[in-house]
């Protein structure tokens, strides 16, 4: 009714309702996570940084073809194995992390049981103040992060 | 001590009260602001300058003072120099009249908590800010940018529509008080034991309102918001003048927030000073309970930038032309029945206050009690097939 | 005329005189007032041509408009498009079909889950591919999600361009929780790929039913908290209502869908009118409202927001343990053919028009963006008004310039 409507908007209600919402959420727990010191738990699937197991590879080159800006470089040649059969063996196994979207249909197409690339590492943490060097992972890199000082691998800190 | 003569005694208090308090203060709400609106927003504010963020205004105030200083190429030198300084004197001006707690005593010194007390102070305080917005249409002006001017004139238009109303709402208390002086007015609340809030309960709303558009902040702020075209008079400012325009709002806020506590929420009084059961409120000096109160008005204005959207400015000039001044009209025509049926005493403000209160809290209460019956049937937006939300 | 004799004095003079000429032409352009033909009397107006953006914090992107203004009434808006354009379409046709579904999630990146949506639906139309119910289910319960999320981000810039600041926060503060949901089933908050051609990568983990459950049962309570702050608000009405009407018949003119095209009366929604998946087995209701203005858009937004919790709580319920990928060859190559299959995205009607020419790569695959048709209409709702609705017109048309521009 048009009186109770010019009752509400005499009363000012609308306005007190909202300064009511503002107000109550002052007393309510802040969601701020403090980072560094305090960091989210990224959960199992997460895509983060890319680790490669050269042992488990068979050097298929599904992951290069499926990746869909192509920045998988891979290079292999035949080699006679001291049994006297011909194994591939990896000369180049670059993966250009600057262009990388993280989708991973790479780890996808990859054949292998458990999966030789995978990104479910958990680590985002990455950041690098030169981009040609620090963000072109070739395959000491991509297997063992030590010799990629960047990539800090993810520690379980007070949790957010 | 001989050499702390009243002189000597007056220019210690302008430094104090004119110049140290207010920024102390300014540092405080620095910070406050946005830690408190950060908390209203379910996340905390700056906190890392400092132990819990107090450091923040110092940080801001060093960040300002080591921008550089940039000068538009054809601006009017001189102006463009003068308008922050405009803006930020006039403020800080008006805290000289303001009573900010009674007489003290420090060892053999005597002296009252204000640096004058003239008796037109009201007058005094609206012409002195009224001065401030010279500030903001030099500032406009001198910066040689359409926009800014734009920017300047409408917030210029705004302050000077708004100061119509403010004026009204004060002057029914000064029906009420029968002096312009401010401490006067504080001594006759405390006379009568009763704050003017209640009486000029809508006196009080007006004035709050008005004080919030003299200032341009939320939800006033048009003239100078970011999402908007034209961005306001203090685009082309940077480093120190740009912190003075900022200090001269904060100033003006604090202004404002003054006078609202002297004038309507009785100064330096503690509530009931005159029961005996609330005798354990006089522990805290009444220079706190000045501050406590103005604390109060400083967190309103926190909690309406966060909460409400902003006017549109045509929206914002008819509100306080075609609303606020009939209302500020008719209010002075209200206190002065009140006061004329019980001549010579005071019955009739109490009088009046009873009815303000009592029709505001049942408006109140009525409102609140159709919005739950109705709670329903608002927002039918859905057809009848799915009347329940879940 | 190229000989090399030099120059006489009367061939000097004259091209001195040109360049004085040239000059002075210059000065005079410089100096003259824009558009207007003749100079303004004491009264008159001139009119002006604005530039709104691309570098502007409300415009929700890059997104260039060329505004003529009398005063401060709006004459004509130009929306000048292409900033954020990536070549998205030709990249389909150089890549397989798996491998444009990543490219899907950065159209409309604030909803990802519907772009992949369309496309996986536009492939598996091509291919005659079943979905088996569970994926069916699933993937309702994550475009349901992902138009809550889209949504939020609306509801939260929205209230900024017109100041309310706190509503953002607060509806973030959902949408967290919605990417944590994400996070948990496909591995990435934003940029999800969490859908593929004949049905999901994944099933779901342990507890995240359970959890969403807890989530979707705590949504009504917080869509009230924000309806407290703005829906009644005499502010946002006096912002909202009247801005920017647009009638139902001109919004299908325009070819206008989505909340836009419900608010301003026609109840067409493609979930009931060319239902897709399951939603023709679930009961959720259309919210319409008949004024088309910037409120009445508001509210079917918010209202729309409850129902896909209503959504997401049925298909719940309905979940069964079952195969989340349909049978589907290893290299995928469709027939010689070309559909379209469109979906009901958070913006409106969000399709892939697919040729493909029998090799595992498309042939042609166009996007029809909603963004871009509803931002059409712009200049039709912006004539007349002021410059600071514009903002709220903006906002309220809901574009991401990604499926804008592509």
């Amino acid at each position: 009714m048009a009186l109770k409507k010019w009752l509400d908007k005499l009363a000012l209600l609308d306005l007190f309702d909202g300064l009511g919402v503002t107000g109550r959420h002052l007393f309510k727990k802040k969601l701020t996570i403090q980072y560094p010191e305090q960091k989210k738990l990224p959960s199992d699937r997460f895509r983060g940084m890319f680790r490669l197991d050269e042992e488990r590879c068979i050097k298929c080159t599904l992951c290069a073809i499926e990746c869909p800006i192509n920045i998988i470089y891979i290079d292999w040649h035949n080699e006679k194995n001291p049994e006297g059969k011909s194994v591939k063996v990896l000369d180049r196994f670059d993966v250009d992390l600057k262009r990388c979207m993280f989708c991973q249909l790479c780890e996808e197409a990859c054949p292998t049981n458990p999966k030789s690339i995978w990104l479910t590492t958990k680590t985002y943490e990455m950041a690098a103040y030169d981009r040609n060097d620090s963000l072109y992972l070739d395959i000491r890199k991509l297997t063992d992060w030590r010799a990629a000082p960047n990539v800090k691998p993810f520690t379980v800190v007070e949790q957010g | 001590m001989k050499v702390l003569t009243p002189t000597v005694l007056t220019y210690v208090k302008v430094v104090l009260l004119v110049a140290v308090v207010p920024a102390i203060i300014g540092f405080i709400i620095v910070l406050a602001e946005r830690r408190l609106m950060g908390f209203m927003q379910v996340r905390l504010g700056p906190n890392r300058v400092g132990p819990k963020g107090l450091l923040q205004g110092v940080a801001d105030l060093v960040k300002l003072v080591t921008k550089e200083d940039i000068t538009p190429a054809r601006a009017e030198r001189a102006v463009y120099f003068l308008a922050p300084v405009l803006s930020v004197i006039p403020a800080l001006t008006a805290l000289a009249v303001i009573p900010f707690g009674p007489a003290i005593r420090i060892g053999k010194v005597k002296t009252p908590l204000w640096v004058t007390d003239v008796n037109i102070g009201l007058l005094f305080l609206l012409a002195i800010t009224s001065i401030g917005v010279y500030g903001i249409i030099l500032g406009g002006w001198a910066s040689n940018n359409k926009y800014s001017l734009l920017g300047g004139l409408r917030s210029a238009a705004q302050l000077v529509s708004y100061e119509v109303p403010m004026g009204l709402a004060l002057v029914s208390v000064l029906l009420m008080t029968r002096s312009l002086s401010m401490v006067e007015i504080v001594q006759r609340q405390e006379r009568l034991h009763l704050w003017f809030v209640f009486p000029g309960l809508l006196a009080f709303f007006l004035y709050f309102v008005s004080g919030v558009a003299e200032t341009n902040r939320n939800p006033f702020d048009l003239p100078e918001a970011e999402s908007e075209l034209v961005s306001g008079f203090n685009t082309e400012y940077s480093g120190i003048k740009f912190a003075f325009f900022f200090l001269g709002e904060y100033a003006a806020m604090i202004v404002i927030s003054c006078v609202a506590v002297t004038v309507f929420l009785g100064g330096w009084l503690p509530p009931f000073p005159h029961v005996a059961a609330f005798k354990f409120l006089g522990v805290i000096p009444p220079f706190g309970w000045f501050l406590i109160k103005t604390g109060l008005f400083l967190f309103c204005y926190i909690w309406f930038r966060s909460t409400f959207p902003r006017y549109r400015f045509d929206q914002l000039m008819a509100l306080g032309w075609k609303w606020m001044i009939p209302i500020a009209l008719a209010n002075i025509v209200i206190v002065a029945l009140a006061i004329l049926a019980t001549p010579g005493r005071s019955n009739g403000l109490f009088v009046l206050s009873y009815v303000f209160g009592a029709l505001f809290i049942l408006m109140f209460l009525l409102a609140k009690l159709r919005q739950k019956l109705t709670r329903r049937e608002r927002l039918a937006a859905v057809p009848a097939s799915a009347s329940e939300t879940s | 005329m190229s000989d090399d004799r030099p120059l006489t004095e009367a061939e000097k003079a004259q091209a001195a005189k040109a360049a004085e000429d040239l000059k002075a032409a210059a000065l005079a352009a410089a100096e003259s007032v824009p558009v207007s033909v003749h100079p303004p009397t004491l009264f008159e107006v001139q009119e002006m041509e604005l530039n709104f953006g691309p570098q502007h914090p409300s415009t929700h992107g890059v997104l260039r408009l060329v505004i003529r203004v009398d005063g401060e009434r709006i004459l004509e808006t130009k929306p000048d498009v292409g900033y954020l354009h990536r070549g998205t379409e030709k990249l389909f046709e150089t890549e397989t079909y798996p491998m444009g579904i990543p490219h899907t999630d950065r159209l409309d990146y604030v909803a990802a889950a519907t772009n992949n949506h369309a496309y996986c639906l536009t492939i598996e139309k091509l291919l005659g591919v079943e979905i088996p119910r569970r994926a069916q289910l699933i993937r309702i319960i994550l475009d349901e999600l992902q138009r809550l999320s889209s949504h939020l981000v609306w509801l939260g810039t929205s209230g900024i361009d017109l100041g309310a600041v706190t509503p953002f926060w607060y509806a973030f503060r959902e949408r967290e929780q919605i990417l944590d949901f994400f996070e948990e089933y496909c591995g990435a908050r934003l940029t999800l790929n969490c859908m593929r051609i004949g049905g999901l990568p994944f099933d779901l983990t342990p507890g995240w039913v359970e959890r969403l459950i807890e989530f979707v049962d705590d949504l009504p309570s917080r869509i009230d908290d924000y309806e407290q702050l703005l829906t009644e608000n005499r502010i946002w009405k006096k912002r909202t209502v009247g801005v920017g009407v647009i009638s139902g018949e001109e919004c299908i003119e325009w070819g206008v869908t989505g909340p836009v095209l419900r608010g301003s009366g026609v109840e067409w929604d493609l979930r009931r009118a060319q239902p897709y998946e399951c939603y023709e087995e679930l009961d959720f209701a259309i919210p319409t409202r008949v004024n088309g203005d910037t409120y009445d858009r508001y509210i079917v937004r918010v209202q729309e927001m409850r129902q896909s919790a209503r959504i997401i709580k049925q298909c719940i319920d309905r979940l069964e343990p079952g195969e989340i990928r349909g049978k589907v060859p290893r290299v995928i190559k469709p027939p010689v053919e070309e559909t379209y299959a469109s979906i009901e995205s958070p913006k409106g009607e969000l399709g892939f028009y697919c040729v493909s020419n029998g090799t595992n790569r498309p042939y042609r695959m166009h996007v029809r963006p909603p963004s871009f048709i509803n931002l059409q209409a712009l200049p039709r709702l912006a004539k007349g008004h002021l410059v600071s609705d514009l903002v709220a017109l903006i906002g309220t048309i809901d574009i991401v310039l990604g499926e804008v521009d592509r």
